[in-house]
C-alpha cells in the first residue's frame, strides 16, 4: 500500500530579495499574480495533515515576501503539521519574529552564504549578510528550534572551517552543511560552483571533525555533492514516496526541479484534490515503485535504498529521463558525469596557477548568472 | 555538556515535539519523524523536564515489572544518551 507523504513542501512564492547563484528554483517561475492565496494555502495544509503529512516546509523564494505568513504558519500549526520555515531572514522585524512564534512555528532554517561579508552578498547578488547576522541574534534570543544552513561550493568551501565557525557562533541547536545540487540557477553555474574532488575531500573530513567536537551541543547534518559519490542519492526518499511539492502556483511536484522533465503533466491543487493527485495522478506513479526502471537499476540491489537517484538530474545530463542516474558508477552515461569533473577539476587547477586571472574573472559581471526576480 | 545522571531532568530538545496519537504517535523534529516502540515511547514519554532520570527509571521498573532493575536503568541511559546525540533530548 502507497503510504502517505511525510512532508509536504508549500513554495509559497518565488519572489525574494536575494539572487544566489545555487538557487534551486526553476528557471520557470511564477509570478506573483499567480500566486495561491491565502484560503488555496489553508486547504492545501488542511489536505496534507489529513492525507498524513507530518511536516510542512515553508519554502520560497523568499516566504516572508507573502505578507499572510502569519496566518499560514497559523493555519498549518492549526492541523497539526510541523511547521518549519526555510527562509534568508531578510524581511524579519522583531515584531513580525514575535508574531510567527506566536503563530505556532516550530523551527526556524536560516541560511547563508559564507563567513565572509563580501564574499556573502557577491554569492547572493545583494547585501544581505550584515542583517542576516543581526536576524540570527534575534532568532536565538527565543526558544525556537533553529538550524544555520550553509551552502557550500567551489568558491566558499575552501575556508568551510571559519564558516562553520560563524556557524556556531549564533548557536543553533542544528547547522547544515548543504553542497549545492545542480538544478534551477544551481546548474546554469555548473562550471563556477561544482567543487574539486580534493575539496569535497577535505570538506568532508572538516565536518566529520565538527560532528565529534559538538556531539550533544550541535547537530550536523550533511549534504553531500552526489557527482563525486559512487552511488546516486535517494533523491526526495524515492519519486512520489516520501514528499509532495506544491509550487506557488499551486502545481503539484514529486520534487522541487521536476518541471524540467518534458511529457509530464503536473496538477494543479486548484484543480484536483491533494489525496487524488499523490495517490492516483499520471505525474506522481510515472517513476514510483520499480517498473519502470532501466537496468543496471533494475537488478540492482541498491535499487530499494537509491530508487535509481534523481529523474531530473537523469533528464538534465543525459536527456532521458528514466535512465539511471548518470552519477551512479554503474550507469552507462556515467562517463558524462566523469567527463564534467575532469572538466572543472582541471579548469580550477588551472586558475589556481594563475591567479591573477582568476581575480579578474571574479572582477567580471559575466562571472556567473543571478536568479533574477520572477516577471 | 553534562552527563546524564540520576538527578538529571531529561526534556525534548527544542524543536522536538509529539504529534498524533494511540499507534501513531509520533516524535517529530526538524527534517525528521521517529515512530518509537513502546519502550522506547514509554522513556521518552517520561522526559518532561520535571521527572528525575531515577524517576523515571522507577516507573519503568513498576511499569514492566521488572526483575533486573540494573537492566532498565542501562537501556534507558543507553537510549536518552543515543537520542541526545542526535539532538532530540537535552538533560
Amino acid at each position: 500500500m502507497l503510504d502517505a507523504p511525510l512532508a509536504l513542501i508549500a513554495e509559497i512564492t518565488h519572489r525574494c530579495p536575494l539572487h544566489c547563484v545555487y538557487c534551486s528554483n526553476p528557471l520557470q517561475m511564477v509570478s506573483l499574480a499567480s500566486e495561491l492565496t491565502t484560503r488555496e494555502w489553508e486547504s492545501v495544509f488542511e489536505q496534507g495533515a489529513k492525507l498524513g503529512a507530518l511536516h510542512v516546509h515553508l519554502s520560497g523564494g523568499e516566504p516572508l515576501a507573502r505578507e499572510d505568513l502569519t496566518q499560514l504558519i497559523r493555519s498549518a500549526h492549526g492541523c497539526g503539521l510541523y511547521t518549519n520555515l526555510i527562509t534568508s531572514g531578510i524581511g524579519l522585524s522583531e515584531r513580525r519574529w514575535d508574531e510567527l512564534v506566536a503563530a505556532g512555528l516550530d523551527h526556524i532554517q536560516l541560511s547563508f552564504q559564507d563567513s565572509r561579508e563580501a564574499r556573502a552578498n557577491w554569492i547572493a547578488g545583494t547585501r544581505a549578510h550584515a542583517l542576516k547576522l543581526e536576524i540570527a541574534t534575534m532568532v536565538r534570543r527565543s526558544t525556537v528550534a533553529f538550524t544555520v544552513n550553509i551552502v557550500v561550493h567551489r568558491q566558499n568551501v575552501d575556508h568551510l572551517e571559519e564558516m562553520m565557525a560563524l556557524a556556531e557562533s549564533l548557536q543553533p541547536e542544528r547547522l547544515e552543511i548543504a553542497h549545492v545540487q545542480y538544478y534551477g540557477w544551481a546548474w546554469k553555474n555548473v562550471d563556477e560552483l561544482l567543487p574539486t574532488r580534493e575539496q569535497v575531500l577535505e570538506s568532508l573530513e572538516t565536518i566529520a571533525a565538527a560532528q565529534k567536537r559538538l556531539t550533544g551541543k550541535i547537530r550536523i547534518d550533511a549534504v553531500v555533492p552526489d557527482y563525486y559519490a559512487r552511488f546516486p542519492k535517494a533523491c526526495m526518499g524515492g519519486w512520489g514516496r516520501r514528499q509532495l511539492l506544491i509550487d506557488p502556483s499551486g502545481k503539484a511536484l514529486p520534487c522541487h526541479a521536476a518541471a524540467v522533465i518534458p511529457g509530464l503533466q503536473f496538477e494543479n491543487v486548484r484543480d484536483r484534490p491533494l489525496e487524488w493527485i499523490w495517490r492516483e495522478s499520471e505525474s506522481f506513479q510515472k517513476f514510483r515503485g520499480e517498473s519502470w526502471m532501466p537496468e543496471p537499476c533494475r537488478s540492482c540491489d541498491r535499487r530499494t535504498e537509491d530508487f535509481g537517484g534523481c529523474r531530473c538530474q537523469a533528464f538534465m545530463i543525459t536527456g532521458d529521463a528514466t535512465s539511471t542516474d548518470p552519477v551512479c558508477s554503474l550507469a552507462p552515461a556515467h562517463g558524462l558525469v566523469e567527463q564534467k569533473l575532469s572538466q572543472v577539476n582541471s579548469m580550477a587547477e588551472n586558475a589556481a596557477a594563475d591567479k591573477t586571472s582568476q581575480v579578474l574573472k571574479t572582477q567580471q559581471e559575466q562571472f556567473w548568472v543571478y536568479r533574477p526576480q520572477p516577471k | 555538556m553534562s552527563d546524564l545522571e540520576d538527578s538529571s531532568t531529561p526534556r525534548l530538545a527544542a524543536g522536538c515535539r509529539w504529534a498524533g496519537e494511540g499507534e501513531n504517535r509520533t516524535l517529530v523534529f526538524p527534517e525528521g519523524a521517529l515512530r518509537l516502540k513502546e519502550t522506547g515511547r514509554a522513556i521518552l514519554e517520561r522526559c518532561d523536564g520535571h521527572r528525575t532520570f531515577e524517576q523515571i527509571v522507577q516507573e519503568l521498573e513498576v511499569a514492566y515489572n521488572a526483575a533486573d532493575s540494573g537492566k532498565i536503568r542501562q537501556d534507558a541511559f543507553t537510549f536518552l544518551e543515543r537520542l541526545r546525540q542526535k539532538r532530540l533530548v537535552d538533560f
